[in-house]
């Protein structure tokens, strides 16, 4: 029983609930465990076990799941001092139909497509509905959490979650249908023990999912293209044949970058592409479901060489994320990028990016300059002076061999923190860094 | 307010310590009225909202970087693109190849590409054996880059300092800049860069002395004999040795007479019928001036005794040319004379590491030709110099035509073998042929003494990789023989490959 607990001083803390004495109005029916359990706040807190998942319910506010409450009505179960009875208290009955409205939900997403009838589309919109409705309920309970968080200060955190402060929250967002937010807060659940300066890093991650939540209750009222923009944030997913019914974009596209980004769920590779007539620049996001891109044919596109072909952009704000529609030629090695711009065509294009999705993290990048050490630092810095600076835990000597100290055109990602070099250019060659 | 404001709010917590968030800094005060009015905790993070948006998008790009000097631009081309792929793929498969490729490189004409400057650095860092080949095609990009890296520079410094015809670098160069200087100014003037080390050499430290007094072995001649004599006295052990070393190349020295009075008492020739041969003792001691000179009187193992050591050691020092002058006989009828009382390894023995200290050609070709010594086997090194070190004392053009005459005549292979390895690459078909026929013999038979993995390395960037014959595919047939064992498949495949690699970079770039 104890093994469930997430840490040792939960299995203290539950085996000193193991006795009687602290409970009240509890009972035990079917699957379902529940009782009031006397605590440090006014009102006993009510806990609700449900033995077929487990699955846990508890009003305290502790951040640990399951919580010492439930651990500790489970323990008292165990040794058959919980008296069965036939009808469940109140919060632990409405607490059960909640879940199997969410578990019956999550199968009906999995079940077969059929085909599409009147009722069918009945109950998809019946269905996109209760999405609605769900994601909307978990923003809300992510709005108050991060209050709570606010309230109660960032260095209230307890010590033995701090590298995963967020994590109970995040499994809330997934099961409240918002993946994209999901993921957010997992990536910024370890800021708590990222260093010097984390509390201004965690202020700025809430305060991006605080703006999303909002931005998410006004939905209705949004333009279309940030309404695409939050959605997506969310985690809606629009359906690749959806993208492609798009209008194309056709150019002969020029792969200026790919990186490989090792990121939790699925590895993914992040694939940077600019028309050579539209100038527009382009993402192709792929995904190694079985941990290696066998198979996933755009995965074999290498920097430095061209696709004519058509392009659909993704709904939203600006238009970046893409798939490739059809092909008119084959992949082919082609010329160096003309035009590619300097610091402040750079910061400039970010900036009136952020204006439109104020979310984005990372945007293409493609420049003259030269790298150059200044301090622990290295900076690409253009021939007018300007300079950003570079990212890596190396210094980058591939490019400065490539450079000789002279400008070189290279491509990469810039972020809020710096500039990743992914390619550059030595003469005619796309040169992967 | 500002975001620090806002950071140190949160971080306390609202509930504690209550703020009324207003008048937001930057941009974002334009916004200020959207601010939830109600509660602190919402008003906090939309205030923070609306300043790392601000943030965010108001990046300012850093000024006043100075781009690095230039390199200077290079001469010579870069390796064609597809040349590059397997310089690339050698780098993988081992510092050897790569070296071999390196060096074909050069010869042809071209530099490493820029993009792959950084790792060929890095392997000069790693692998010494690679450093030469490395900077001969480093370019001036090349030596431009690894002056960006302390372990790059030094690693190029070691074998190709930048040398500066300047007198002031002898004062003030750094170690590697100062060794450069003295190496040119010998070889435009001994006398002078013999008068210019002895005139600083009392504030030399003993690395330093150690290390430039070896740079007189080039054009080594009598009028440096007082001065070598003079560090015989060094206190740095180093020195002492460095000038013995360089003192027993001078045959008329005082020092080589000294040596050769110690010897000859205990070993001479004698004409017993039409049969000569050598009669020995043991000595029983040795002086002060014995020592002084580098006679080691401890044996390197327990299973030599102390007066039979001492007999190897001051044949050691002898000059060879007094056993010559003193029996009327080549070196090739003094190393097949017998010898009495069982002592063959150990005047063997001397004569060898004689033919290494006084680096004697004739002496090496009649020692490697002589054939084994039975009692020889179980020495050390430092008792019984290996063939190789011997052979290596031959001049390398002289190297393949030995190791031909051993492999071809059979009566010692193993010296044949070792001649060969320590032979410069590309081997003449005269050597590869009989080598390749007793590999063959050998992988067929399955009977190989020792492990073939050093020869075979040696013959997988050394075996010639142009011409009509494809040792490589010689080489990959012997993997298939019934008898070869797995290991030596392995070893086999590894070469084939290589030399197979080897041959299609000489194409790529012919």
């Amino acid at each position: 029983m104890l093994a469930l607990a997430p840490d040792t001083s939960s299995q203290r803390a539950a085996a000193g609930l193991g006795g009687a004495s602290p409970w009240s109005c509890w009972g035990a029916s079917g699957d379902l465990v529940w009782g009031s359990c006397a605590g440090s706040g006014k009102d006993p807190y009510q806990v609700a076990v449900d033995l077929a998942g487990p699955a846990y319910r508890c009003s305290c506010p502790s951040r640990k799941f399951p919580c010492k409450h439930a651990l500790g009505l489970l323990l008292n179960w165990a040794d058959g001092r919980v008296p069965e009875q036939t009808e469940p208290a109140g919060y632990a009955a409405a607490w059960r139909a909640s879940r199997s409205a969410r578990l019956s939900a999550a199968t009906a997403k999995t079940e077969p497509p059929q085909t599409a009838t009147v009722k069918d589309a009945a109950a998809a919109a019946r269905r996109s509905q209760q999405r609605a409705h769900r994601v909307a309920a978990g923003l809300a309970e992510l709005q108050m959490w991060l209050c709570d968080q606010i309230r109660a200060g960032l260095s209230a955190l307890p010590d033995t979650d701090r590298h995963q402060h967020a994590e109970q929250i995040a499994a809330r967002m997934v099961d409240a249908q918002a993946p994209g937010v999901a993921n957010a807060l997992r990536r910024l659940s370890p800021i708590p023990v990222s260093g010097d300066g984390w509390p201004g890093r965690l202020l700025a991650g809430y305060a991006q999912l605080h703006l999303l939540a909002r931005a998410y209750d006004h939905l209705g009222v949004l333009p279309p293209g940030l309404r695409a923009v939050v959605r997506s944030r969310v985690g809606f997913v629009v359906s690749r044949e959806d993208v492609l019914a798009s209008p194309p974009v056709s150019d002969r596209w020029l792969v200026l970058a790919v990186r490989d980004v090792d990121e939790p769920p699925i590895p993914a590779r992040r694939i940077w592409l600019r028309g050579r007539d539209t100038g527009r620049f382009a993402l192709l996001v792929l995904y190694a479901a079985l941990g290696n891109f066998g198979g996933v044919t755009d995965a074999t596109l290498t920097p430095g060489t061209e696709l004519d072909a058509d392009l659909h952009y993704y709904p939203g704000q600006p238009p970046l994320r893409a798939v490739i529609g059809s092909r008119r030629a084959k992949v082919a090695t082609a010329a160096p990028p003309e035009a590619a711009g300097d610091v402040t065509t750079v910061l400039s294009s970010w900036a009136a990016a952020l204006g439109q999705d104020p979310w984005l993290i990372e945007w293409p990048a493609l420049l003259a300059g030269t790298p150059v050490q200044a301090g622990d630092r290295w900076h690409l810095a253009d021939p007018s002076g300007a300079a950003l600076p570079l990212l890596g835990l190396e210094p980058p000597w591939r490019l400065l061999a490539v450079s000789g100290g002279h400008p070189v055109t290279v491509a990469g990602e810039w972020s809020q923190g710096g500039l990743t070099a992914l390619t550059v250019w030595h003469g005619d060659q796309a040169v992967p860094l | 307010m500002s975001y620090a404001d806002l950071v140190a709010a949160a971080t306390v917590g609202v509930a504690r310590r209550p703020v009324l968030v207003t008048g937001l800094a930057g941009p974002a005060a334009a916004h200020a009225g959207v601010l939830d009015r109600d509660d602190p905790a919402v008003a906090v993070l939309d205030a923070a909202a609306l300043l790392v948006s601000s943030h965010r998008a108001g990046v300012l790009p850093g000024t006043g970087m100075t781009p690095p000097a230039p390199a200077d631009p290079d001469t010579v081309p870069e390796l064609p693109a597809s040349a590059a792929d397997l310089l690339e793929r050698a780098s993988v498969a081992g510092p050897d190849l790569l070296a071999d490729l390196l060096a074909t490189a050069a010869a042809s004409g071209y530099r490493a590409p820029a993009p792959m400057l950084p790792a060929l650095l890095d392997a000069a860092v790693k692998h010494p054996a690679l450093r030469q080949a490395v900077a001969t095609v480093l370019g001036a990009r090349g030596r431009w880059l690894a002056r960006h890296r302390a372990d790059w520079r030094n690693a190029i410094e070691a074998v190709a300092p930048d040398v500066l015809d300047d007198p002031a670098v002898w004062d003030t160069g750094n170690r590697p800049e100062r060794h450069a200087y003295l190496t040119m100014q010998r070889g435009r003037d001994r006398q002078a860069a013999r008068d210019l080390l002895a005139a600083s050499w009392s504030e030399e430290t003993g690395d330093d002395r150690a290390n430039l007094l070896a740079v007189l072995a080039e054009g080594l001649g009598p009028a440096d004999e007082e001065f070598l004599e003079r560090a015989l006295d060094d206190p740095k052990a180093t020195v002492r040795a460095a000038a013995q070393a360089m003192l027993a190349r001078l045959p008329g020295s005082a020092f080589s007479r000294r040596a050769a009075q110690r010897a000859v008492p205990f070993l001479r020739v004698e004409p017993g019928g039409p049969q000569y041969r050598l009669v020995v003792s043991l000595p029983g001691g040795v002086d002060g001036a014995a020592l002084r000179d580098g006679v080691v009187t401890t044996p390197p193992s327990p299973a030599i005794g102390a007066r039979t050591w001492l007999l190897t050691q001051l044949i050691a020092a002898a000059p060879l040319t007094e056993w010559v002058t003193r029996s009327g006989l080549d070196p090739q009828r003094l190393v097949s004379l017998p010898v009495a009382e069982h002592l063959t390894a150990a005047v063997h023995a001397g004569w060898r590491l004689a033919t290494i200290r006084q680096a004697s050609p004739a002496w090496a070709e009649a020692l490697l030709t002589a054939g084994v010594v039975a009692e020889a086997a179980r020495r050390p090194p430092a008792a019984w110099p290996r063939d190789q070190h011997v052979a290596a004392v031959l001049p390398p053009s002289a190297r393949a035509a030995l190791a031909t005459a051993l492999l071809t005549g059979q009566t010692n292979l193993r010296a044949g073998f070792a001649t060969a390895f320590v032979c410069p690459g590309p081997w003449p078909q005269s050597l590869a042929d009989p080598l390749i026929a007793l590999l063959e013999e050998a992988f067929a038979t399955g009977h190989w003494s020792g492990s073939p993995e050093g020869l075979l390395r040696a013959a997988a960037t050394r075996l010639p990789a142009t011409g009509p014959d494809d040792y490589a595919t010689a080489l990959a047939r012997m993997a298939m023989f019934d008898a070869c064992p797995p290991y030596w498949r392995v070893q086999l495949r590894r070469a084939a490959r290589d030399l197979a690699l080897r041959r299609a970079f000489g194409e790529e770039i012919r």
